[in-house]
């Protein structure tokens, strides 16, 4: 049974498409990231999911259960870190969580849950005067109570600083091994892909992309990008290596020495041993690996994925 | 933890709808909206108000009321002219503390804090009401009761039944406003929208209706509405119909004030045969209770049926 299962979900508002028939799933226990530029659809998915929002046409399955008939038992086994949300500003952090914990039927501990995600030096202050970064630390906190089956975590980066963002990925690790599912939004690769089993690229209301981050990186033909600087450039020797497998978008740079790009899946020093056999002088080369930022721009702005 | 979740399961288990109503969900919003509604400040003040205007009264009516005292009416004399004040001051007071109670929380995104948890949407709209009702009526009460004793000294006499049927009275009157404002804040997205509500509210029970109800004798003084005994019941019927009006017909059933005299009852029976159900004090009672439940029945099946 999956975590979560998006079935040709479509919403629309008025004349404007937020998400066309999307269907992925969420496996049991993994970590899964929901990437997609601000705009994509990735708010309306989730409130979808937690039926703040009904859907146009298609159905939400969480935890097995339908999203619309059965909200209440699908919130009561899911944690979640909303987005866009305003904290209680004349309650205190312990307020908010016994308000959690006291909905949630759980006996968890707030002193022990902010102390988790380091908030315990302001646990009997009001929120009304916290920084982002505190608010988002409490409403992490919010999201671990009861020891959730889910974790639903929109866009927890947000007012993190470095710091902050790495202890947030730290928590999901943990709650991942406890056995948690995480589903994951952000817009930037960065905070997903040292954390996430799989990555979902949702562009304008649809699942454009769907692999584990090595898959992704792998299908989109990035491999290693080559640059090699030579003494002169010779078109029977480009030949040659445009013919070699596993190596395409081979171009020149015409400077002062000239350098040859080129995308590697192979061997490199193929490359090289073509080009000397054919009596080009290498003078220099350096390789570089294409990063999965690059692959999330590639595929939600439609430009052509190249190493740098 | 295991119990605890068990717990929690088989509640959620019971209430298979989405859409239910829990009552520890319930209580759980009322007491988390009675705490963050509330500034204490606020809730001193009105328990002060509702003092002063109890002792002032009492102060005004033991100076001048000689006459009155004789009688020995003066509580009887002291509800009626605390009623025609509280009539006024009640509905302000309700209306501004349930402004915001839904509307404001959806146009900040801590409604997505909220729903987020466990609780149904009727829960949160009856937390609502529960919690901002709870603010006014214990501010009543502490007025009431640290009133009492002063009252008592200076009127020398003192009606216990009148006294307290004033404050159940007044409680549900102001129950009934705060109805109306929780349920026009939940069908709007915007605190301007819902405040404009509040005051369209506050003119239709203060202008509106009595505006409608003048006009319409004039209109059947100048002929323009048959004279008869239809048209005088529609009047007066409507008339009942207010909640202002319900608010001081219904005291005469829990005090010993208002009520008809005889020759009032001797007249109305002459004109109709005998005096109109929707002219007795239960009628009146009915009404009463019948703005508090209506408005809120009203968004509680509206409510669970749009977008966030």
């Amino acid at each position: 049974m999956p975590a979560l299962r998006v079935d040709e979900l479509t919403k629309s508002y008025g004349q404007t498409l937020a998400l066309d028939t999307l269907s992925f799933e969420v496996h049991e226990g993994e970590v899964f990231g929901f990437l997609g530029p601000n705009g994509a659809g990735k708010s309306t998915t989730i409130n979808v999911v937690l039926d703040f929002i009904r859907p146009t046409a298609g159905r939400v399955e969480v935890l097995g259960l339908d999203a619309q008939a059965h909200s209440r038992e699908i919130r009561s086994r899911t944690g979640v870190l909303p987005e866009g949300y305003q904290v209680y500003d004349r309650l205190t952090a312990r307020q908010h969580l016994e308000f959690a914990i006291e909905s949630k039927g759980s006996d968890d501990e707030p002193e022990a849950l902010l102390e988790r995600v380091g908030l315990t030096d302001a646990i009997d202050r009001k929120a009304g005067g916290y920084s982002k970064g505190m608010a988002q630390r409490l409403m992490l906190a919010m999201a671990l109570v009861g020891e959730p089956d889910l974790l639903i975590l929109d866009e927890p980066s947000t007012g993190l600083d470095p710091n902050g963002a790495r202890e947030m990925r730290e928590i999901v690790r943990e709650e991942n091994d406890r056995g948690a599912t995480v589903f994951f939004s952000s817009h930037s690769m960065e905070q997903v892909e040292a954390v996430c089993d799989r990555v979902g690229i949702l562009q304008d209301g649809q699942m454009v992309a769907v692999d584990s981050v090595e898959g992704l990186r792998d299908s989109i033909g990035g491999g290693t990008s080559l640059r090699v600087t030579v003494d002169r450039v010779d078109d029977d020797a480009l030949q040659a290596v445009r013919s070699l497998p596993a190596v395409s978008n081979v171009a020149v740079e015409n400077r002062d020495p000239p350098t040859i790009t080129a995308q590697v899946d192979g061997s490199k020093t193929a490359v090289l041993a073509e080009l000397e056999d054919h009596g080009v002088e290498v003078r220099d080369f350096s390789t570089t690996e294409a990063s999965l930022e690059d692959v999330f721009q590639s595929y939600t702005t439609g430009a052509e994925v190249t190493a740098r | 933890m295991s119990t605890e979740a068990d717990t929690g399961t088989s509640r959620t288990g019971t209430t298979s709808s989405a859409s239910s109503v829990n009552p520890d969900s319930v209580r759980a919003v009322a007491r988390k909206d009675f705490r963050d509604s509330i500034r204490s400040w606020v809730f001193w003040t009105l328990s002060f108000l509702f003092f002063m205007l109890l002792v002032g009264t009492t102060g005004l009516l033991s100076y001048f009321g000689s006459d009155i005292a004789a009688q020995g009416q003066t509580t009887e004399a002291l509800v009626g002219m605390v009623q025609s004040m509280t009539s006024l001051i009640i509905p302000l007071i309700a209306l501004v503390l349930g402004w915001k109670s839904i509307a404001g929380e959806r146009q900040s995104g801590s409604l997505k804090i909220l729903l987020s948890l466990p609780h149904s949407r009727k829960d949160v709209l009856l937390g609502k009401l529960i919690g901002r009702s709870a603010v006014l009526s214990v501010s009543l009460i502490t007025g009431f009761v640290l009133a009492a004793a002063v009252v008592a000294a200076l009127l020398g006499s003192f009606d216990v039944a009148d006294y307290v049927g004033l404050l159940a009275v007044s409680i549900l009157y102001g129950v009934a406003y705060t109805s109306l404002a929780v349920s026009l804040s939940s069908v709007t997205r915007s605190t301007t929208i819902a405040g404009a509500a509040m005051f369209g509210i506050f003119m239709l029970f203060y202008a509106v209706w009595n505006g409608l109800l003048t006009a319409f004798w004039m209109l059947m003084n100048l002929d323009y509405i048959p004279q008869n005994e239809t048209t005088a019941q529609i009047a007066l019927l409507f008339n009942s119909l207010s909640l202002n009006s319900a608010y001081q017909n219904v005291l005469s059933l829990v005090t010993s004030m208002g009520g008809f005299t005889d020759q009032t009852e001797m007249v109305l029976e002459g004109m109709f045969g005998s005096v109109p159900f929707y002219l007795q004090d239960w009628f009146s009672l009915i009404i009463l209770l019948a703005w508090i439940v209506i408005p809120i029945g009203i968004a509680l099946f509206r409510f669970d049926r749009v977008d966030l």
